[in-house]
Parts: structure tokens; C-alpha cells; sequence
């Protein structure tokens, strides 16, 4: 048997192993989980992925560097083109390329969107794991509003292929500011509601509070990121701590919460959905109108040899990107540092000694997206 | 914490969730009944590919490749042959897999002579995904049966009762192209 599955362990009669996944509706995709029960509690817990794996790295080896960002689209599928940034950021600094200040401002507002849309999706499923219906009709009605701004500019809703190097590949539609501004009205009237039906119902203080605790030396230690370290206590963000495009421009905060338990994880969520639309308002006001939404890029992209790194924060945590070139027009190598990816890691920690109904709490609020874990 | 509490805290949740739902019930629903309402796409949307003759029948494709070359899931065969008479080169085939194609539209980037384009069909289930293996007669009805297209060179395009195409005023017109068509004293204005 492989080392990877658990196996009975002689003599113990009390133990009995349960197979949660590949197709357990409350695992968010595709994640098989091998539990090992002690009546309601969990003693043991291996995780199993790779059920979604379409080889997206060996793929873009193969791939003309135009042509990768179509791809880093399909790996976290609900949101959107906050995938294609590391890439276009990497290749651009390999190229020195300028990007002018509208686009990056542009690049940004798309950006926060695909976060509130994230973590729209996000509240709803998690209501819906913690047994809550209603909620899901009512995130996944707003995350339409922002799917339908994007359509109008970028030509499609969930992988758009919208950024490009030197800046966007096409100017926005001249409704984008007026929609975006109507939208951030009605997310504000909205996120109220929210808050009544997510934050302060006691029955998900009675799920989540003091479920699956993560320390912050933990969380540290093993390599977690987002909303899931800051959970914990560590106010490490990548738009503070190396900022990117238009990040600079804006004020915003980085909510942290000291408990660590999944109702930190909620509300730290909720928080950051707070600091998008403070984002978003600013940004609507400080993009010009008209201007150059595309630099001078050259028409076929050929780094020199070499290798850059460029991380950003993505609605899971750092989405890092490493792209090795060789000086042709093909990478050498391009690795992806999945943020869902790195924060499933702490699954075995949080669901050990943890009841079997909390798991899928714990499970939720880790918000692992298999696109992107499973590449 | 009492009884009388944790009675009256579930009462309440229960009073707010309700008065929630109860809000909304009188909101606009998001949804459209489909069959029997068309959903009004933007006309940048991609929803499928079309190939464009000129009014007059003949290829607007120069089959220069470049959307061959564009293609990130390399979907898009063609292969042509120099034209005897004249410059250029002919058609001898464009094939467009639209089973593997994941609709990026770098193709339609890619294009120097707006040839190809996106339309806004979106019914393309099927039974036999043999049927979606599409040569250039299937291309060319999907842009004969359009009423509308787009590529980021021309603009959108739109096609007249009596078969002319014509270029759509600049309202409906996307991005920067409606910045660009707009006459100058509006811009400064």
C-alpha cells in the first residue's frame, strides 16, 4: 500500500476510516480526504489532490509568451485575471517595460472586483457548507453585476484574458466607471445584509467560534498566506509589503484578527470586502477618463535570459510566479506558487482532534479553489 | 447564558434572516427565463468564432497565419496554396476546432483584416462534438446567419436587412473605439 493512504492500525477496533471526497459536495471541488474517525472526532487526516490536474506548467513550457496568459486564466477560475498579474508583471520587468498610469489603475480596479466577486463566491458556499441557503442566492445575484461589468470591457466573464503586457488589451467601456460606482452602492447596502446574515447569526458563532485554531507560529511555519495568516495574526499583505501597480496610489488597510479560528477567517474576509470597495471608490475617482490604457510593447516578446519572481495578492494569499527565460520567445520554465495550494497544507493540523461536522466549517474558510491548486 | 437569552437571540436571528428574505423578495429578479428571453450580451462578448466574406462573396481572409500562430490551444489549421493569377495566396483549408478552442480571442487580436470575428451565438450544445469540428463553410454561415460582430481593427460591424455590412454607429461602438469615432468638438467640450 502506498505510503500516502492510511491504514488500519492493528489491534485498534475503534478507529474507522472514512473517505471524504473526491466528490463530496462540501469539499469545494475535487479534494479527496482520508479520515481516520474516533466516533465524532478526527485522529487522523491525509488529503489527496491532483484530481483536476491538466499540466498547466509543462503546457506553458510550450506556449509563446502571449499566449501563456490565456492559460494562467484557467487556474483560479473564480477570480479571473488576478491570475494573469505575477505573469505580466515578471515579463514585463524582464523587458523593461512601462506601463502608463491609467493602465495600472485600470489593472487594479479589475483586480478588486475579481476580489469582491472571490469572495462573494466564497461567503456563499461557505453559508451553504454551515447548512444556509439563502445566502448563496444572494452573493451569486451580486457577483452577476460584477461578471456583467467585465463582460462589457473585457468580452467575457469568468477567464476575460484581459491584461497583456504594457498595460490592458483594450480601453474600458465608457459606462465601466458609472457601472462600477452603481455597483459599489449597491455592494454597500448589500454588505449589511451580510453582515445580519453571515457575521452576527448565532448559529455560526456556534459553528465557527473556537474551531480549528491555527497559531500564528503555525501558520508561519507552515508557509500559509492571505486572509488565513492574517486570521492568525500576522499583518503580512503583498500590496503593503511589495507593492504593485496602482497599490501605491491608494489607501486602504490590512484587517488582522488575533484569534485564528475560523470565525476570524470569516471576519477577516468580510473585512477585506470592506477595503475593496474603499479601494474601488477611490480608484473610480483618481482614473482619468481617457488616456493610453496600452504601453510600447515590442511585437514579439523575447526576454533575455534570465529569471524574475513577482508575487501579488490574490483573494487566497500570494499568487507568485517564476518564469525562467532562455531568450527565445517560448519560457523556459514558468512555476506557480498557488496560494489555495499552500494554505491547504494546514489541513492535517486543523483537522486533527477537530469533530467531523466542524471539518467542513474549517474546510470552508480555508477557500481552496482546485483550479488552482491541482493546476 | 440563560434560557430565556438563547431563546430570544434565535428568535431574533430568525427574525432578521426572515426580514432579509423578505426584502429581496420584492427586488427585480437577476435572472431571465432563457428559451423565451434572449439575454442581451455586450458586443464585445465571445461567445463563438465567424469567418466574414465582403459583401460581394469573396474572401476578406488573406490567410496570412497569423491567427494560426496567436492560437494558445492551437485549434486553428489552415492551409492554402499561392494564387496562380494575381498576388496572395487561396484557401485550400480553415478548420477551427471549437471542442478545444477556449475562446481567448487572441485569434481575433491577431487578425490584420478583421477576417475573423466573435458573434455573439452562444447555442452551440450538441449531441455529436463531431458537429463542432468546424471547416470554413461552417464559419462562413455562423457570420452569414450574424447580425452583429466584433474585432478589435474594425469595431463592431453590423450586417443590414438587404446584406450590406456596415460599420455600427459609435454608441454602440466599445472602449476607446467610441472615444475615437466621437467628432472633436465633442472630445473638447
Amino acid at each position: 500500500m502506498s505510503t500516502m493512504s492510511l491504514e488500519p492500525v492493528r489491534g485498534r477496533t475503534d478507529e474507522m476510516i472514512v473517505n471524504m471526497g473526491p466528490q463530496h459536495p462540501a469539499t469545494h471541488g475535487v479534494l479527496r480526504v482520508v479520515l481516520g474517525l474516533e466516533g465524532e472526532r478526527i485522529t487522523r487526516a491525509v488529503p489527496h489532490i491532483g484530481y483536476l490536474h491538466r499540466n498547466h506548467e509543462k503546457i506553458e513550457e510550450a506556449r509563446s509568451y502571449p499566449q501563456v496568459i490565456a492559460y494562467t486564466d484557467r487556474m483560479d477560475y473564480v477570480s479571473g485575471t488576478q491570475n494573469e498579474l505575477p505573469f505580466v508583471l515578471a515579463v514585463e520587468d524582464m523587458l523593461g517595460i512601462e506601463v502608463p498610469d491609467r493602465a495600472k489603475k485600470i489593472r487594479t480596479m479589475f483586480f478588486e472586483l475579481y476580489r469582491l466577486a472571490s469572495h462573494l463566491v466564497w461567503m456563499g458556499t461557505a453559508m451553504l457548507d454551515l447548512g444556509a441557503i439563502s445566502p448563496f442566492l444572494y452573493t451569486f445575484w451580486d457577483r452577476e453585476i460584477i461578471l456583467g461589468i467585465v463582460e462589457k470591457t473585457a468580452g467575457a466573464r469568468m477567464l476575460p484574458n484581459y491584461y497583456t503586457f504594457g498595460g490592458v488589451r483594450r480601453d474600458v467601456h465608457p459606462d465601466f466607471f458609472k457601472d462600477t460606482a452603481d455597483f459599489l452602492d449597491h455592494m454597500e447596502r448589500r454588505m449589511v445584509d451580510y453582515e445580519h446574515l453571515v457575521l452576527e447569526s448565532p448559529v455560526v458563532h456556534a459553528r465557527t467560534i473556537g474551531v480549528g485554531v491555527l497559531s500564528k507560529e503555525r501558520a508561519i511555519a507552515r508557509g500559509v498566506s492571505g486572509p488565513v495568516l492574517r486570521a492568525s495574526g500576522v499583518a503580512y499583505d503583498v500590496r503593503k509589503a511589495f507593492p504593485y501597480d496602482a497599490y501605491p496610489d491608494v489607501e486602504f488597510e490590512i484587517p488582522t484578527s488575533p484569534d485564528g479560528d475560523t470565525y476570524a477567517r470569516f471576519w477577516v474576509r468580510f473585512q477585506e470586502m470592506y477595503q475593496s470597495i474603499r479601494i474601488l471608490r477611490q480608484l473610480v475617482e483618481l482614473t482619468p477618463k481617457t488616456g493610453p490604457h496600452k504601453g510600447k510593447a515590442p511585437a514579439r516578446i523575447k526576454p533575455p535570459a534570465g529569471e524574475r519572481y513577482r508575487a501579488v495578492e490574490n483573494s487566497r494569499g500570494e499568487l507568485g510566479v517564476l518564469v525562467v527565460s532562455d531568450g527565445t520567445d517560448k519560457p523556459y520554465r514558468v512555476k506557480h506558487r498557488g496560494a489555495a495550494f499552500s494554505n491547504l497544507q494546514i489541513v492535517p493540523d486543523l483537522f486533527v482532534g477537530a469533530k467531523f461536522s466542524d471539518s467542513i466549517a474549517i474546510l470552508s474558510s480555508l477557500d481552496p479553489v482546485f483550479g488552482e491548486i491541482d493546476r | 447564558m440563560s434560557l430565556l437569552q438563547e431563546v430570544w437571540q434565535a428568535v431574533k436571528a430568525i427574525g432578521t434572516g426572515m426580514a432579509t428574505v423578505h426584502k429581496r423578495v420584492y427586488e427585480d429578479a437577476p435572472t431571465e427565463f432563457y428559451p423565451y428571453v434572449k439575454p442581451d450580451l455586450p458586443p464585445v462578448s465571445v461567445q463563438s468564432l465567424a469567418l466574414v466574406e465582403n459583401e460581394d462573396g469573396s474572401e476578406r481572409c488573406i490567410v496570412c497565419l497569423q491567427c494560426e500562430r496567436a492560437c494558445p490551444a492551437q485549434v486553428i489549421t489552415i492551409e492554402r496554396h499561392r494564387n496562380p493569377e494575381g498576388k496572395g495566396f487561396l484557401i485550400d483549408r480553415f478548420d477551427i476546432d471549437l471542442v478545444n478552442c477556449m475562446y481567448c480571442a487572441a485569434c481575433v487580436e491577431a487578425c490584420p483584416v478583421s477576417s475573423i470575428v466573435t458573434i455573439q451565438d452562444f447555442e452551440m450544445s450538441t449531441y455529436d462534438l463531431q458537429t463542432l469540428k468546424a471547416d470554413i463553410d461552417f464559419l462562413h454561415e455562423q457570420a452569414r446567419r450574424a447580425r452583429q460582430w466584433y474585432s478589435p481593427k474594425f469595431g463592431v460591424e453590423l450586417r443590414t436587412e438587404d446584406g450590406r455590412i456596415e460599420k455600427a454607429p459609435p454608441e454602440m461602438q466599445p472602449g476607446g473605439l467610441a472615444e475615437l469615432l466621437k467628432p472633436a468638438e465633442e472630445v473638447d467640450s
